[in-house]
């Protein structure tokens, strides 16, 4: 591939892309799918962000989500394959979620036509902002070189206002997370290289948004950041606030957590998404 | 010249002395709240130390200092207890080497117990036992210096220094002052050379001319609530003993009486909430042995602990270890707060806090338990911190105490912990945490009082808010308020009530729902903390 090479990025909707970097950037975004019993919504698509949280709280049973088909890739890459020389499809962990085997089996079917599939082992914005540098590189080369350089940089930090969710979802039991059985407790998880990790538990609000930027803090210089929330603009927005007077190098940007994500975290997730420097 | 029996001697006529006296000094307590336990705390420390020297037939002084050190330290309880037994262990090393002491060589051990006291406390206060104990070294050590000084005349001597500066405690301390009582632990040391000279002498007029002295509020002092009782045990030893005569007379202080034996020696148990008088009644026909005072609701309560987690070792599945090795021992009273301790990582629970502070040994016992090297030791009583720190010198593990002297401090600091950080970090993340929590206990006045300018009547529902008398009223709803006013709840987020033993289901949502009323900014959580003597205990955050 030479310099000036035209390729195409596809993420999917778990990385929570901006619209407007999807129309600035020329991004695909495949949609994994939530169902509410038999009832399945393209995630993004079929159903809003303010939609799907309406519909999770009144819910007698939770939604299950479920990744992509491989077919809808193959489908994706094969249409892309006529407007461009290569791909780079960059997806949630494998550890997380099957999108990115998903992916890879869509890609086998393509003879001869490069698509490079990427396990971001992370979620949320970070990739997102893997996609985001992926599409301001000047060619597919690159675009790989830089994504690749940025993978081990990738950071979650979240705090969830409770466990049910993730716990009901089967991603982290109580004991992982560390809450006892007595008290309320906030956890506060990190996801790095595909791995869900419980940083602290915390009594109050207010003490886990003081403790999400101290953590924040501790991976000082960071290169992209997002500030995520799952219909909590209010402590998003105090979070950014905080954040732009301290890193002014930095551009913090606001992100809502999806569907897909937001079966697992639940309302009232607040977090980072980020790369360090 | 004293002896390794003449010191025996006179240590169990100090252990004899404090029994009687026990509940005299538990009642001289600062605070109107229902934890006046000085006394029963030095008396188990006393206890622990002349427990193995009833046994011990060692005629070196030296031998006997010894075991009364070991002894003390193994069973000291709060902090006159951990005091006294550095005054033991200060004693214990100025006698070593001596299989007898001249007047001098006592005064200067008198004086150095003193000393070793004063090293071990990090903020040493004048108008406290350590005063006391300096003062008593020092009249000891005048009197040893005159001619034709004898043993005798130079514990003489420290009794009366001891009185001397039990009485200007009030003066040196606004807040006796203010209670109208002198100092508690002081006074403990004074009962206990009292009891020394006692048994020295053998004098009885001595001892009535020398007790003459009263702390000077005693005579305001209310009785100790009913029902507390204690479950005493012990030996009469003499001659022509009236086995049925004793029982009858026994029986009326008290119930589950037993009095059983010979005319040499009779065995008597009895549960009663007055043993000063049981043993003053007893010792009028015998010498008294083998004596065991147990305070029986906390006695209670340890066996209801035991079950409780003897229930959760069954059910659970095999612990998972820590990466970091460390392990976590949290002091707590009430099955409901040692539930939430659990529930938050802790290792071992040690039954105790208020009114009932457990032992160094209680402490030691729990630390040796948990399978880890490092141990973060969470003492969460302000009187069980001095105590808790003596445990990292009796073990080979790595203890680290946490300062913590209230229970939602303890519950913060926990909540901070975490199993991937080093001891060091833990430690620096969980005193952070509970430095940022505020404690209101509630309990009510046992007797009239006034301290920190709060005028208290008995019986009143009284707050204290980090460990400080602040505010007095008739109900729990209006004091929690006001309290709540005075830690400027507005700002904080969260009040997590502990509900405790004495207070009902409607209580608590009474209290709740009126802090809900009040400031409509904070969520009230609600736990069965099931601790006693405080109907709740707050934390806000």
């Amino acid at each position: 591939m030479g310099a000036g090479s035209r390729f195409r990025v596809v993420t999917d909707s778990t990385a929570d892309v901006p619209l407007q970097w999807i129309e600035r950037y020329g991004i695909s975004v495949v949609p994994l799918t939530v169902l509410f019993g038999r009832e399945p919504f393209r995630d993004r698509v079929d159903l809003t962000d303010a939609q799907f949280f309406a519909r999770l709280k009144t819910a007698d049973r939770l939604p299950t989500t479920s990744a992509p088909s491989p077919g809808a890739f193959a489908e994706l890459y094969q249409s892309l394959s006529s407007e461009c020389e290569g791909i780079i499809s960059i997806h949630i962990g494998g550890t997380l979620s099957g999108t990115t085997e998903a992916a890879r089996l869509g890609a086998a079917g393509l003879d001869g036509f490069p698509v490079h599939v990427i396990d971001s082992g992370s979620v949320t914005m970070t990739v997102g902002f893997l996609a985001q540098v992926a599409a301001e590189a000047p060619d597919l080369d690159q675009a790989l070189q830089r994504v690749r350089e940025r993978l081990g940089r990738q950071k979650v930090l979240a705090l969830l206002d409770t466990l049910r969710y993730i716990e009901l979802g089967g991603r982290v039991s109580r004991a992982q997370a560390m809450l006892g059985t007595m008290l309320d407790l906030k956890p506060i998880l990190s996801l790095q290289e595909g791995e869900i990790k419980s940083v602290d538990r915390v009594r109050t609000r207010g003490k886990a948004l003081m403790r999400l930027l101290q953590l924040l803090r501790q991976d000082l210089p960071i290169e992209r950041l997002a500030v995520m929330h799952a219909q909590a603009p209010a402590d998003a927005e105090r979070l950014r606030e905080e954040l732009a007077q301290e890193l002014p190098e930095v551009e913090v940007v606001i992100g809502q957590i999806g569907c897909v994500l937001g079966t697992h975290t639940g309302p009232g997730a607040v977090g980072f998404a980020y790369l360090t420097a | 010249m004293v002896d390794g029996p003449l010191l025996k001697q006179a240590l169990l006529g100090s252990l004899a002395r404090l029994v009687a006296k026990q509940e005299e000094i538990n009642r001289l307590n600062v605070f109107p709240v229902p934890d006046g336990d000085t006394g029963t705390n030095m008396l188990l420390t006393l206890q622990s130390a002349v427990e193995d020297i009833r046994e011990s037939s060692a005629t070196e002084v030296s031998k006997i200092a010894r075991i009364a050190a070991h002894g003390s330290l193994m069973g000291a309880r709060g902090n006159s207890g951990v005091i006294l037994s550095q005054i033991f262990r200060g004693f214990g090393n100025a006698v070593q080497g001596h299989s007898e002491l001249t007047p001098a060589e006592l005064a200067a051990a008198f004086e150095e117990a003193a000393n070793a006291a004063y090293r071990a406390v990090i903020k040493p206060t004048e108008g406290t036992i350590l005063s006391v104990a300096r003062e008593a070294g020092r009249a000891a050590k005048v009197a040893a210096d005159e001619p034709g000084a004898t043993v005798a005349r130079v514990i003489e001597a420290a009794t009366s220094g001891a009185r001397t500066a039990v009485e200007r405690t009030p003066s040196q301390l606004s807040v006796l002052r203010e209670a109208g009582v002198v100092d508690a632990g002081g006074y403990g040391l004074l009962v206990m050379l009292e009891g020394m000279l006692h048994s020295v002498e053998k004098t009885e007029a001595e001892l009535e001319r020398l007790s003459g002295v009263q702390p000077a509020a005693q005579a305001t002092l209310e009785l100790p609530q009913e029902g507390w009782g204690y479950c005493t045990e012990f030996l009469i030893l003499g001659a022509d003993l009236d086995v049925a005569g004793l029982r009858a007379e026994i029986a009326a202080l008290g119930d589950s009486v037993l009095v059983v034996g010979d005319e040499s020696a009779v065995k008597v148990h009895v549960h009663t909430d007055d043993p000063a008088r049981v043993l003053s009644l007893a010792g009028a026909h015998g010498k008294i042995d083998r004596l065991n005072v147990g305070d029986m609701s906390s006695q209670h309560r340890r066996i209801l602990e035991q079950e409780v987690s003897g229930a959760d070792e069954s059910a659970a599945a095999p612990m998972s270890t820590r990466p970091n090795g460390v392990g976590l021992v949290a002091i707590a009273s009430g099955v409901g707060l040692a539930e939430v301790m659990r529930g938050l990582g802790a290792d071992a629970i040690v039954e105790g806090g208020q009114s009932m502070n457990p032992s160094t040994e209680n402490m030691l016992t729990a630390v040796e338990q948990v399978p880890y090297q490092e141990v973060l030791l969470l003492p969460n009583n302000k009187n069980v911190i001095l105590a808790a720190r003596q445990v990292a010198a009796l073990t080979a593990k790595q203890v680290h105490v946490l300062p913590t002297s209230t229970v939602p401090q303890g519950v913060a600091a926990l909540v901070a912990f975490h199993p991937d950080r080093t001891v060091t970090e833990n430690a620096a993340a969980m005193q952070e945490s509970a430095q940022h929590v505020q404690t209101i206990e509630v309990t009510h006045a046992v007797r009239d009082s006034r301290a920190n300018g709060v005028e208290v009547k008995k019986g009143d529902v009284i707050a204290l808010i980090n460990d400080k008398l602040r505010h007095a009223g008739g109900d729990y709803g209006a004091v929690v308020e006001r309290a709540l006013d005075g830690i400027g709840a507005h700002d904080y987020e969260l009040v997590t009530i502990y509900r405790g033993s004495q207070a009902s289901e409607s209580e608590v949502n009474q209290l709740s729902e009126s802090i809900r009323g009040r400031f409509p900014s904070l969520e009230v959580e609600l736990q069965a903390g099931g601790q006693e003597h405080y109907p709740f205990i707050l934390s806000v955050e």
